[in-house]
């Protein structure tokens, strides 16, 4: 591999791994906040499975790189992030953060299946690993959204508010990094193109049958992964405060 | 104070071919399909299922061996008229050995009523040698059912989630470490 493919490559997996692990820790807060206690335990259990996803993701970076998960996670600051907008948002309501669950479950699937035939070994082999977990949360999540869609009208209101809140934030999931064509033009990873179409072909019908009105706007609310909220920051500070008082702590 | 909570639902597991379903808890969700997701999430967090039942507690008609023996007045409740003859799956405590194992699956049999599938579970299933302790019956439709092709993504990925026990943080060392410091 050359080293722009190289560096390329290092760039894609720190933003795959960085949705990840944003988005597990966001799910992550509602560990003993969730609606019902059974609903708890499922939805800590996704945050695990997308934080174990991150972890793949980092390690495969790392022999790349040299550069070490916990170094990664622990060490840098939100400007140094590469994760979208979309998991960074605060976890709102049961509708924000089950309706941007149900959107990403249903990217990182399609995302998954189409880089089962990476010709990038390790990504191929990690993407078979992964797969099960998603169908499972895609399952998952889709019982959870024709249920808000279709339950009452509060239900129905708060979870079309949520989608309105979330689609173009969702979008930057499907925007190519600036170094991205020479991944596509090896086949190590998809053209996200491709991924948007399969993706608005799956969650747009699905949700029209929820009972739920798609935004009639499509331009990603952001593009540049690099940007990043206040609400980053302050997750960044309780997820790293332990790990700064003592570096060299061994765990 | 009336009870806001969804219905409970009987989850029965099954860890391997040959092997009965067995009864693991109870889980609260507003239908069967979010009671099989909501078992798997709370019961199912080792590898070893290959499937796993949801049926409605309400559905589940239950006797101990002391109730059976205390009072046969239950016997008395006659089959509605024209009630149809349909499959009950039959439920059985037969071991005390563990605390933790509750009902297992035992058998199936054709009544027109919880009654009636009680009498005939009794009298196909009960066995001298080995005392029942529990027994339920439950109509097979109102059980809902994970299916083969649900294994991959309901139940293996645990394969890959090698537990930590806390030892592994190896607390203990380090707290002696620091005690002598």
């Amino acid at each position: 591999m050359n080293e722009e493919t190289k560096t390329a490559l290092a760039n894609k997996l720190l933003a795959w791994a960085d949705d990840e692990l944003i988005l597990g820790h966001r799910d992550s807060e509602w560990t003993g906040h969730a609606p019902i206690l059974e609903e708890d335990i499922a939805f800590a259990n996704i945050a695990q499975d997308e934080i174990g996803h991150a972890i793949l993701w980092y390690s495969m970076r790392q022999e790349l790189t040299g550069e070490t998960p916990d170094e990664l996670v622990y060490f840098r600051e939100a400007r140094a992030y590469r994760n979208v907008q979309f998991v960074e948002l605060p976890k709102g309501d049961w509708a924000v953060s089950m309706l941007r669950q149900y959107l990403f479950d249903t990217a990182e699937m399609i995302l998954l299946t189409n880089l089962q035939g990476s010709a990038y070994t390790p990504i191929a082999e990690a993407a078979a690993k992964m797969r099960p977990e998603e169908i499972y949360h895609f399952r998952h999540t889709s019982a959870w959204m024709k249920r808000l869609g279709l339950g009452t009208a509060e239900s129905n209101r708060r979870t079309q508010a949520a989608l309105d809140y979330l689609w173009r934030y969702a979008l930057q999931l499907f925007v190519p990094l600036p170094d991205e064509a020479v991944l596509v033009d090896a086949g190590i990873v998809p053209d996200t193109a491709v991924l948007l179409q399969e993706w608005r072909s799956k969650v747009i019908p699905f949700l029209q049958d929820a009972g739920l009105t798609i935004p009639d706007n499509d331009t990603p609310k952001l593009t540049d992964r690099s940007q990043h909220t206040e609400h980053l920051v302050d997750l960044l500070g309780e997820m790293q405060m332990v790990a700064r008082l003592d570096p060299q702590a061994e765990w | 104070m009336s009870d806001t909570q969804w219905p409970r639902f009987e989850l029965f597991l099954q860890d391997r071919d040959g092997r009965p379903h067995t009864n693991v808890g109870t889980v609260h969700a507003p239908d069967a399909e979010m009671a099989l997701l909501n078992g798997r999430d709370v019961y199912v967090r080792r590898p070893n299922c290959i499937s796993l039942w949801a049926a409605p507690s309400a559905a589940i008609y239950a006797k101990t061996a002391e109730e059976l023996a205390e009072d046969d007045s239950w016997q008395n409740e006659l089959p509605p008229a024209n009630a149809p003859e349909r499959a009950w799956y039959v439920f059985q405590k037969q071991s005390q050995r563990n605390a933790m194992i509750y009902v297992a699956h035992t058998g199936e049999v054709q009544a027109r009523s919880a009654v009636e599938a009680l009498q005939k579970a009794i009298a196909a299933y009960d066995d001298p040698e080995k005392p029942t302790w529990v027994w339920w019956v439950c109509p097979a439709e109102a059980i809902t059912r994970s299916s083969k092709e649900d294994i991959d993504s309901m139940f293996l990925p645990a394969r890959h989630k090698p537990y930590k026990h806390p030892q592994a943080y190896r607390t203990v060392t380090a707290m002696r470490k620091i005690k002598a410091e």
